[in-house]
């Protein structure tokens, strides 16, 4: 099991100094506009993958006028209570740690904290570019296998390297392909193992998504979902010389794994193109839970959900039947923001699960 | 920071230039020299001044030397025939406070990144390979930092050396120092016992790769 007791915040956004008591399993955090609910639950984020799930800089988080932050959560993780700690310093270096313990590389800490978050700019994983898909498999994949963050760490290095020797290609005039061929090695095998990887699961994630979609959307329709990847086609160092010439005149790398996507059509025409606001709704929640589902296979124990805003635009219904799934038959600790605290308290008495609430 | 003379601030400032150096410490370390014997104030900054302008690069491994040829190519109790090849000048000093190497040494400059502007062209990889084609090299020892760009510099030199005809008859051997260290780690933080087991460790290239 996997919990968080207590969250405690120092100049983190809007927060000066601020403790949470969190021991139930489904917390409810309330309050208006702009009270502080997701950057609660973003402080939670932080926790989970040492990151902001808005922001890439961390300086963007830190209280406006001061210098540095500190998050604190005291986490019940097996029955073992453990102290995490992410702190930024005044020189803009951030450190984390387990009771004390900090890490060499934060890529050490993904996954021991599963968590899933649905937020509502989430809807951008379907109608967004093919770079949304990609960031929440490899993000889901990082939380499953070290070993696949580590490659997808390796091959996105590598390809920063090849793009820069291209460019310097083109501006220098010379072209030491020998240095070409030598990147292309480091590249393949990291190219390769993310590929295969990404692969492999896919055969089992895409229909548990389609089945909860079907679930959800309680229609029959057709929906089909599949990997797309030049490697499926050719290998990789095949897909790798024949686009070298056009990598030379472009400048960038035309072929690998980072051109990825997962596509998603109704019928023949492509979902993000026709599906209603209430089928993408259906098909991100769909998306979420499938991952919510694998991540409780793979590590034995329910991960963090952390629901943002979800019941705009939702139906009762359809909130009763949101909630009963991630609460009820999901075993995990659930945060879950809202603006009315009297629908929500509702909710959750309906649902007859012991829960805490904060009121912001 | 505001001083009375003018002559105190300029000598702060310069300090404050040096790297991990702030105002304070510049102050500080400024104030020391003012209690200082004059002669001796003179001495130190002769030492330093003479350091920067009458130090030279060996022209076989590009280590600091005296002369044309550093103390360590110089010494013919040294192996001439394996080369350990370093980063840059620290480095060399970090592997030969483990008193585990006797050969000789070759300073690269860097390691190849062409996302920071540095190609094969900016290190002394052309020295060396004419280098390994001139004098009777049987063994290279790549002691490199374990990170990407390491590995890329290691592929490139085997490639060259690969394709370059090679003067001498016996095959070379190529070697890494083991992995004792962490990947992404830094040689210069290494404990001399991390390092002084990586290099009694070292590995052929080919077992090498980061997988
Ligand atoms: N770095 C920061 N320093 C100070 N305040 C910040 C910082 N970042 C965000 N805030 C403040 O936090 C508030 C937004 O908080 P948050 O997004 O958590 O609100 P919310 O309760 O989720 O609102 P909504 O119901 O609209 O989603 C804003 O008032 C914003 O000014
Ligand atoms: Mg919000
Ligand atoms: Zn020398």
């Amino acid at each position: 099991m996997l919990r968080i007791e207590s969250l405690a915040l120092l100049q983190f956004k809007n927060y000066s100094d601020r403790v949470f008591k969190t021991p139930e399993r489904v917390i409810g955090i309330c309050g208006l506009n702009g009270i502080g609910k997701t950057n609660l639950l973003d402080a939670i984020h932080y926790l989970c993958f040492t990151k902001s799930y808005f922001s890439r800089q961390d300086a963007t988080s830190v209280q406006q006028g001061k210098t540095g932050f500190r998050i604190e959560g005291q986490v019940v993780l097996q029955d073992k209570p453990e102290k995490a700690v992410c702190v930024l310093r005044e020189n803009g270096k951030k450190e984390f740690s387990i009771n004390g313990q900090a890490y060499d590389k934060f890529s050490q800490h993904i996954g021991r904290y599963p968590c899933v978050v649905i937020a509502p700019d989430d809807a951008s994983l379907i109608t967004g570019s093919s770079e949304e898909r990609r960031k929440f498999l490899d993000s889901l994949l990082s939380q499953l296998d070290a070993g696949y963050l580590q490659q997808l760490i390796v091959y996105t290095k590598v390809l920063q390297q090849r793009n820069s020797l291209l460019k310097s290609f083109a501006e220098t005039g010379q072209k030491d392909l020998s240095l070409l061929e030598v990147i292309d090695q480091q590249l393949i095998p990291a190219g390769e193992y993310v590929f295969n990887k990404r692969k492999e699961f896919l055969v089992s994630f895409l229909p548990a998504v389609k089945h909860a979609y079907l679930d959800i959307a309680r229609q029959q329709e057709e929906l089909h979902l599949f990997y797309e990847s030049e490697l499926l086609r050719a290998e990789f160092p095949e897909l790798l010389r024949a686009t070298r010439q056009k990598d030379l005149l472009s400048q960038r790398t035309a072929t690998g794994p980072h051109r990825d996507d997962i596509e998603i059509s109704m019928g023949k025409m492509l979902f993000r193109n026709i599906a209603s606001q209430g089928q993408r709704k259906s098909l991100l929640f769909a998306l979420k839970l499938a991952e919510m589902d694998v991540l409780q296979q793979e590590k034995h124990f329910p991960p963090l959900l952390l629901l943002d805003d979800v019941f705009e635009k939702l139906d009762e219904e359809r909130i009763a039947n949101l909630l009963e799934k991630v609460c009820i038959k999901n075993e995990g600790q659930v945060f879950i923001t809202d603006t009315n605290k009297e629908r929500l308290t509702l909710q959750l008495e309906k649902l007859g699960v012991a829960f805490g609430m904060i009121g912001l | 920071m505001q001083f009375s003379s003018s002559l105190l601030e300029n000598a702060v400032n310069e300090f404050a230039k040096l790297p991990g150096i702030g105002k304070k410490t510049a102050l500080r370390l400024v104030l020391h020299l003012l209690k200082q014997d004059p002669g001796d104030v003179h001495h130190f900054s002769e030492v330093m001044s003479r350091m920067r302008s009458e130090i030279k690069f060996c022209q076989r491994c590009f280590n600091v030397a005296d002369g044309d040829i550093c103390s360590i190519c110089a010494n013919s109790m040294r192996k001439s025939e394996m080369i350990c090849i370093v980063e840059n000048i620290r480095d060399v000093i970090a592997i030969e406070s483990t008193q585990q190497f006797n050969g000789v040494y070759h300073v690269l400059g860097g390691v190849i990144s062409p996302l920071d502007g540095i190609g094969p062209d900016q290190l002394t990889i052309e020295a060396l390979i004419h280098r390994i084609e001139k004098e009777q090299t049987a063994e290279l020892i790549f002691a490199l930092n374990p990170t990407i760009q390491g590995d890329t510099t290691i592929y490139y030199i085997q490639k060259k050396l690969g394709t370059a005809p090679s003067a001498n008859a016996t095959p070379l051997r190529i070697t890494t120092i083991a992995r004792g260290i962490a990947f992404g780690g830094e040689l210069e933080y290494a404990d001399e016992m991390t390092l002084a087991r990586s290099l009694q460790n070292r590995l052929p290239v080919d077992k090498y790769v980061s997988r």
